[in-house]
């Protein structure tokens, strides 16, 4: 009789200098169990015992299917290995590891594609000599594959123009459906597309809504004005998508959105059956990817909104820009992040700020995914020469910056935390450090939760906020009633200090937690 | 010997010329055609052309941006690309071997041709002597790697010293080691990472093609593997 048992196994991986406990439904067999090679944790268990099968498997039918097949060809007939690249590469240039060569990653992929998918493959293979992919070259394709952080910085030093982020975007999916993912990832967009609550944070809609309601009147006690969270409210102008973790994390942010928003007479709604941009597709997977676009683009219909408005996030504006309009199968709807349209409204003369509030030194890092084209660049800049008297500038900056340490979804595998702060955020850290800054603006919410855990890691005593914490700090609100000492109500840079951040964040994330707990109950 | 060099700059010219006119032209209308395709699958079309060309150009004569990232190999890598560049098109004895065919251009005169020789055969050295002994760049790099420096010292540094009245080795010797692994090269174009050479105004294209996704194709693909009922994720 087979009997199944639950197993718990902790394994080191001694590259990365971190264990990890993985736990497995596995069926009892007289040999003792073996260690699985992946330091992030794989959700589907059993680990495909033929994964290099399952890999080529996939990898065939992704050519078959999809776009990839010519850029691979493409890329195959053109890559110089010049290793540019690597000197450009915020992981390579800590490790020193020749693993961790963008072109070399990319040449693990490259070169599957040219002995399995090639006639030239087939003929050297046939009678110069047979390199075949194995199990364990599976195992060094995930390793290396999560090792990178998706920023494609990499992309804009290759004098040819080869993207290793297209083709570590690539070799993830390929992996994803061989059934090789992250549970990070996938328990998530399991919770977002087929679980109850359909967010990745498992935020029931009466928590969501107790806490708008906690934040209205929270804004209004700091800033004796009305704020409004409109809840669907149909064929406003903008429905507001932000990633599901800042209404547990990010209030201020939330807060300063509302109040540009509210002071600006914008008509805007957010949505009850979809309030979650985050899109993990972007990191490992298409069909994921197309899914996560279709809630947004479902609620926005829903509530006849004309456009998508993105929250303070790198990587869910860029899958909602760049591919909603791949995978919108209906009416074309413009996507636009938050920063650009608080930067019109500003320029509008809409908004009005005051730039004594602001005293502290201030620094400003680039998410990958609104910087690296050059989209989202210039406007959070000019927001804050606005009103930051004393701002500097991070070297490099803009679309040559430093990846947080934390793209590419990394940032939400545990498992890795120590590589994520000893070895890919080292760059970002010293970066930081300086500027001398006492505040960092980070408009995503992936950046703000590694660079936090990195200020703290490193013990610098700097401030992470997104670019809205700042702008509720200095906004001047039409009719505001004078609250406390000062008229208009603006807040000391004390009034939201470190210490009353984090105790609002905490009251407002306690908030949520009874609200769940009562919606479970 | 002397048969042998005339039925190099003969026959095996033509032939590796052609060979190499060939291959590319192949290599760029597969480039075009997969372009093409993968934009007609392609729901979004929208590609920044005017970002595109910009960066594309800029590379062309990346002057400003050498210095930023392994400034020795990519000065190196620039004025070999220079001095192999002018120097196969633009020496007097290159454009006579075409003078058959009717074809003919202004030439750069010796001995400022010479100077631009030897200053693509330094870049190709460095580039070398980097691949073998910069941990960096020997990871990166195979065995084609390898040869073709090697066969590109040959070539440039024997066309060199064929032209020297100082030159030790017998003229004749010289010439046919160049070209030799001229002759191999040209073939080698359209085969290996060389087609770079006619690929390069459509890589960065395709790059910006390839985040072009199909609209069903993450459907088909789980269809595909799972199954029509699909799969859970």
């Amino acid at each position: 009789m087979v009997e199944t048992v639950k197993e718990t196994k902790t394994e080191t991986i001694a590259e990365h200098g971190t264990t990890v406990e993985t736990g497995a439904e596995r069926k009892a067999a007289p040999a003792p169990p073996k260690l699985q090679p992946y330091f992030y944790h794989v959700d589907r268990v059993p680990i495909p015992e033929d994964r290099a099968q399952k890999f080529l498997q996939s990898f065939a039918v992704i050519l078959r299917h999809t776009n990839y097949r010519f850029v691979l060809d493409m890329y195959a007939r053109s890559m110089t290995r010049c290793g540019r690249c690597a000197t450009s590469c915020p992981v390579y240039q800590v490790t020193g590891d020749p693993k961790d060569i963008p072109c070399a990653r990319s040449k693990l992929i490259v070169d599957i594609y040219k002995r399995y998918f090639t006639p030239g493959g087939w003929l050297r293979a046939k009678f110069i000599g047979d390199d075949p992919l194995t199990n364990q070259k599976v195992d060094e394709i995930a390793e290396s594959l999560y090792r990178c952080t998706a920023c494609r910085r990499c992309s804009i030093e290759c004098p040819m123009g080869i993207d290793h982020g297209l083709i570590t975007h690539l070799g993830r999916y390929a992996l994803s459906e061989a059934g090789i993912e992250p549970k990070g990832l996938v328990v998530s967009t399991r919770e977002q597309l087929e679980g109850k609550t359909r967010n990745t944070s498992s935020v029931p809609l009466p928590a969501l809504v107790d806490s708008l309601e906690f934040l209205e009147e929270d804004f209004e006690s700091i800033k004796g004005a009305k704020i409004r969270f409109p809840m669907d409210e149909e064929g406003a102008e903008y429905v507001f998508f932000t990633p599901v973790s800042d209404y547990l994390m990010e209030a201020e942010s939330l807060m300063g959105i509302a109040a540009v928003m509210t002071a600006a007479g914008v008509s805007w709604t957010l949505g009850s059956q979809c309030y979650d941009a985050i899109n993990y597709g972007l990191f490992y997977n298409d069909w994921v990817l197309d899914r996560v676009n279709n809630t947004l683009l479902d609620e926005t219909r829903r509530l006849k909104g004309d456009k998508i408005l993105i929250g303070e996030c790198g990587h869910a504006s860029r899958a909602a820009k760049m591919f909603i309009p791949t995978f919108n199968r209906g009416k074309p709807i413009p996507v636009i992040n938050i920063m650009e349209l608080t930067y019109k409204l500003l320029e509008a003369g809409k908004l009005e700020l005051d730039p004594n509030v602001v005293t502290e030194r201030v620094t400003y890092h680039d998410p990958c995914n609104l910087a690296r084209t050059g989209w989202v660049v210039d406007q959070p800049r000019a927001i804050l020469h606005a009103f930051v008297k004393d701002f500097v500038e991070m070297t490099p900056n803009r679309q040559n910056n430093y990846c947080c340490g934390g793209g590419g979804g990394t940032v939400s595998l545990d498992e890795i935390h120590k590589f994520r702060m000893e070895i890919g955020g080292r760059r970002k850290m010293e970066q930081i450090r300086a500027t001398g800054a006492e505040i960092v603006v980070a408009p995503c919410a992936n950046c703000k939760k590694q660079l936090r855990e990195l200020m703290n890691y490193h013990q610098l005593p700097v401030q992470v906020m997104g670019l809205h914490d700042l702008i509720m700090r200095a906004i001047r609100m039409p009719g505001a009633v004078p609250v406390g000492k000062e008229a208009n109500a603006t807040p000391t840079a004390t009034e939201i200090s470190p210490a009353t951040s984090s105790r609002e964040g905490a009251t407002q994330e306690s908030q949520v937690d009874a609200a769940v707990k009562s919606s479970d109950s | 010997m002397d048969a042998l060099l005339d039925f190099m700059r003969g026959p095996l010219l033509a032939f590796a010329l052609m060979v190499l006119i060939l291959g590319l032209a192949r290599q760029v209308i597969l480039g075009l055609w997969g372009i093409g395709e993968s934009l007609h699958r392609a729901s979004d079309r929208q590609i920044p052309f005017g970002r595109v060309i910009r960066t594309t150009m800029t590379w062309v004569f990346p002057v400003t941006r050498l210095h930023r990232s392994k400034p020795v190999f990519s000065y190196a890598s620039f004025f070999f690309h220079l001095g192999v560049i002018l120097s196969a098109l633009f020496l007097q004895e290159h454009i006579d071997l075409l003078s058959g065919l009717g074809l003919s251009w202004p030439s750069i005169p010796r001995p400022l041709i010479d100077w631009i020789a030897l200053l693509g055969l330094a870049g190709l050295i460095i580039i070398l002597l980097y691949r073998i002994y910069v941990r960096q760049s020997r990871a990166v790099s195979g065995f084609l790697d390898y040869f073709i420096l090697v066969l590109l010292i040959l070539t440039v540094g024997m066309g060199y010293l064929a032209g020297q009245s100082w030159n030790v080795i017998p003229y004749k010797v010289t010439m046919l080691i160049h070209m030799g692994t001229g002759a191999t090269i040209l073939v080698l174009f359209p085969f290996t990472k060389l087609a770079h050479c006619a690929l390069y105004p459509l890589v960065r294209l395709s790059s910006e093609v390839g985040w072009r996704f199909t609209q069903e194709g993450g459907s088909d693909v789980v269809k595909t593997l799972w199954g029509p009922e699909g799969r859970k994720i």
